[in-house]
């Protein structure tokens, strides 16, 4: 699988960039793959790993119904940390939403034609990561039927939400980026929505034709097409940075040690990242093999994922380098308190986890055996998981140990934090489940794009055999 | 899609500055320049330093301050180049070939900072509050002791620059020594070592910003400074390079080469960081003003009162809004003359935000602007544009014996 890259001399100027689909496939032939998940009518492990996704989403809608029954106490919450594992788990959901945007608009700003792979389950993801994100502080506010207060709406009580809150903030920049993560992906979905329309047949041809809005690939459709996508890009762009940015105020904005400091917008940006990608190569690793996409997701594009991981992992070490530093430098004492506090204190074995987990272990990535390892790339990908949750768990314990030492307090989960926490897995895999056989899991219609195929140039009769000149003709493409 | 045929064909010698243009002279001319006008600023600086200075300074204190805010100016280009080198060979990117060397020409200036920093250590009571004895009651002050001892900070200073240079001196030695060879093992070797040296350009480049401006104003701390001054480098080099660029096709050198679509992508690669150095800026006074810790809001106090606010409003305007929205367009990136006054503006706000950021750590009582400011920006400039052409002219203006240099020359956006 991985000869295409060795026989290319990369520096050659015209034919060394590596072809970016394998095995000399045709427009039919990719799509054919990414039709036949849907397509095929019955996948044992589809069942299973649907079914138990399901179950787990019986466990979440147990525990948030009781929890709307009974209120906020059934959690571990008490007095200094008032905001426990359900902040956790909404920056960690969010974070996870942030690589399908940044593969979509960023890499594609950045011309890395790589991405076609895999943005769109990148997208789909990041749609069903932010679905996860938004329950928890939907849940947390308890009378979750009073939800709508959050929303400025006007009212006979002349009663506002705070606009001074970063609380508020993120209602509007979540559901924004929401909105806009929606359309992208949809936008890029059209049509690939008519090519299952196309070969689908009864009640199916009609859903599928429905979503696809009547798109029948004329050059007039593509003009507008490709400019809406250009325009969805840039604007998603700022969205990226800007959702975990105001994540980021959420706590940065305090006076609280620990919380308040200034790197934390731009480390919150690099976490989430680094996270999201973590859980593309999660899930992607697996996907591509049950449904044999091995030759369109590469080892290549797992290889540029790791290559992500491990820069976007250097930048949160470097930025809890730089606040260890600055805690100590600054002098201040409660600062370089809750800093040893973290280090050395209760939360010690988090805190060392969190380090372990995303500091140390994307490390691994420099080495070039190790990033064209699949099983250690799922491996360290899981680990960047429980790392990440694991630092928002550590940034939201500072609370414990707050300014009056009389009130401090060590932080326990109850059953029915974990069992939410385990249940929005099952909210995220069902969803995911349901997508994988429903939605074309490539984008079929921008793969083909970078197929040597695709470029003006190329002459079949020169086509025939060896890969090399394909890549001509793809470097032609890349221009 | 441009044929083979159309391609301009670049050799050793069809790229080496013409013997009678202008930038054959300007070592010579810089170096006149620089000596004259750092001279002059030297003398007109003590004249009003003198009575500042207090006991512990020399008396030239605003010679020393106007110093410092070019040397940080002029650095900034340095280093973003050098970030510029490093981040084309990690990504193997293919449009930039072509334009590398000009990057890799300010990156060489590098190790001279060695020699330009050594003003900053004769002037350090000048500037440095740090560097007076310790007064028993400045309890913050007395737990950074160790940080601020005069030795570790020398040391720092010569391990910053010392990193700098080996990593621009191995990075220009293997390009240059292409330039004969054409030994693609180079090109993979440049590639192998940057990621090390982005390790090692973050570190360096935090410490340096955080040592020689930060320090200024010793009690204050901002965990973002680093990455602010790594913006504003990143920025500043990226409209340098494009200026750059375009004064060596005006002199007649690589006229086919570099094309609209380079300065096209110079231009996005430049916007990006004016957009990314105000979201760097903006997380930075956000976060300060709305917290209002008065250990941290005293740094934009002494910014917006004695004439300095009509500055805090100024940079972001200069500095984003207006670029912001005039880089924007595609045809202002794709137009030399457009492309060049935003360059030229960007260069000009840059400054703005070295001055803002340096001066009121010492001019706190009131917003003024000395000779000796202009003096040492252009003297600095003098003799670092002086040792950018010398290096311009050792060689070819383009690496051109790159394996891959055919794929930047046949680069075009789409």
């Amino acid at each position: 699988m991985a000869t295409a890259h060795d026989t290319i001399d990369p520096l050659d100027p015209v034919k060394g960039r590596a072809p970016l689909i394998l095995g000399n496939a045709s427009f039919a032939d990719i799509t054919n793959a990414v039709a036949a998940p849907l397509e095929q009518t019955s996948y044992k492990g589809w069942w299973l790993g649907f079914g138990a996704a399901v179950l787990t989403l019986g466990v979440l809608l147990i525990s948030v119904g009781y929890l709307v029954w009974e209120g906020t106490g059934i959690w571990g919450l008490q007095n200094p940390v008032g905001w426990g594992w359900a902040i956790v788990n909404f920056v960690f959901w969010v974070g996870i939403g942030h690589a399908g945007t940044l593969i979509s608009a960023i890499l594609f700003l950045f011309r890395q034609k790589w991405r076609t792979s895999i943005n769109r389950y990148a997208e789909a993801m990041t749609i069903f990561a932010v679905i996860c994100a938004l329950l928890f502080p939907t849940i947390h506010v308890g009378r979750i039927w009073l939800l709508y207060w959050v929303f400025p709406i006007p009212n006979q009580m002349a009663m506002w939400p705070n606009f001074m809150s970063p609380l508020l903030w993120d209602v509007f920049a979540v559901s924004t980026y929401f909105t806009v993560s929606l359309l992208f992906w949809y936008v890029g979905l059209i049509p690939d929505f008519a090519t299952m329309r196309d070969r689908s047949k009864g009640l199916r041809q009609k859903i599928y034709g429905g979503f696809a809005l009547g798109w029948r690939g004329s050059m007039r459709h593509w003009v507008n097409y490709e400019k809406a996508y250009l325009i969805l890009a840039a604007l998603s762009t700022p969205l990226v940075l800007s959702v975990h940015t105001i994540v980021s105020f959420d706590f940065a904005v305090s006076n609280l040690p620990g919380w308040h400091t200034t790197i934390f917008p731009p480390y919150f940006v690099a976490g989430a990242i680094f996270s999201g990608f973590a859980m593309v190569l999660t899930l992607a690793i697996p996907a591509r093999k049950i449904f044999h996409l091995e030759h369109i997701i590469t080892t290549k594009h797992l290889e540029n994922m790791a290559k992500i991981i491990l820069l976007t992992g250097s930048l949160v070490g470097y930025a809890y380098g730089m606040e260890a530093f600055v805690a100590w430098y600054s002098g201040n004492e409660y600062e370089s308190f809750t800093f040893s506090h973290r280090m050395f204190g209760d939360y010690a074995w988090a805190y060392w986890i969190m380090i372990t987990c995303n500091v140390v272990s994307p490390q691994f990535f420099w080495f070039k055996k190790m990033r064209r390892n699949v099983t250690v790339l799922f491996i360290l990908s899981i680990f960047v998981n429980i790392g990440m949750w694991f630092e928002r768990f550590v940034i939201t314990m500072s609370l414990s140990a707050d300014f009056i030492p009389s009130s401090w307090d060590y932080y326990s989960p109850t059953i029915w934090d974990i069992s939410t926490f385990i249940g929005s897995f099952g909210l995220f895999f069902t969803l995911f489940f349901l997508f994988l056989r429903f939605i074309p899991m490539v984008a079929i219609a921008e793969v083909k794009t970078v197929l040597p195929q695709a470029d003006p140039h190329w002459h079949p009769e020169s086509a025939h055999g060896a890969d090399a000149d394909h890549a001509t003709k793809e470097a032609h493409a890349h221009g | 899609m441009s044929a083979h045929a159309d391609l301009p064909h670049l050799t050793y010698e069809n790229t080496q500055l013409p013997k009678e243009s202008l930038w054959r002279k300007f070592p010579l001319i810089g170096i006149g320049i620089g000596v004259v006008c750092l001279a002059l600023a030297f003398v007109l600086g003590g004249s009003e330093g003198g009575h500042e200075g207090g006991e512990h300074g020399g008396g030239h204190q605003q010679f020393y301050l106007s110093y410092l805010t070019a040397f940080m100016f002029w650095l900034a280009i340095s280093v973003g180049a050098l970030f510029f080198v490093l981040i084309q060979h990690g990504t193997r990117a293919g449009w930039s070939i072509v334009v590398r060397r000009i990057a890799e020409n300010w990156m060489i200036l590098l190790p001279f900072f060695g020699i330009l920093v050594i003003p900053l250590f004769i002037g350090q009571h000048d500037l440095y509050h740090w560097s007076h004895p310790i007064a028993p009651d400045d309890l913050m002050l007395q737990r950074k002791a160790t940080y601020y001892d005069s030795t570790f900070y020398t040391v720092r200073t010569i391990a910053i620059i010392a990193i700098w240079t080996l990593l621009a001196t191995a990075l220009y030695r293997w390009s240059t020594r292409q330039d004969k060879t054409g030994d693609g093992k180079l090109s993979h070797k440049m590639r192998w070592w940057a990621p090390l040296g982005f390790v090692a350009f973050a570190i360096t480049t935090t410490i340096g910003a955080i040592d020689w401006m930060m320090s200024l104003d010793p009690h204050w701390y901002s965990t973002i400074f680093g990455v602010y001054y790594f913006a504003a480098s990143v920025m500043a080099s990226g409209a340098v390079i494009t200026l750059s660029a375009l004064a060596l096709q005006k002199s007649g050198v690589l006229k086919d080469a570099i094309t609209t679509e380079h300065y096209h992508d110079l231009g996005k690669w430049t916007f990006a960081f004016i957009v990314f150095w105000t979201y760097i800026a903006f997380s930075q006074f956000f976060l300060i003003w709305y917290a209002n810790i008065p250990e941290e809001t005293i740094w934009f106090g002494h910014r917006l009162v004695h004439g300095w606010e009509y500055v805090s409003v100024f940079l972001p305007i200069a500095h984003f809004v207006l670029p912001f929205f005039f880089l924007m367009s595609r045809h202002v990136k794709r137009r030399r003359l457009t492309l060049a006054l935003g360059a030229g503006w960007l260069l000009f706000a840059h400054y703005v935000d070295m001055f803002w950021i340096i001066q009121p750590a010492v001019h706190g009582e009131h917003f003024s602007i000395h000779i000796a400011d202009l003096l040492t920006l252009v003297g600095l400039g003098g003799v670092l544009i002086g040792g950018f052409a010398w290096f311009m002219g050792r060689g070819p203006t383009a690496p051109v014996q790159d394996p891959r240099l055919e794929e930047s020359l046949r680069f075009e956006n789409f």
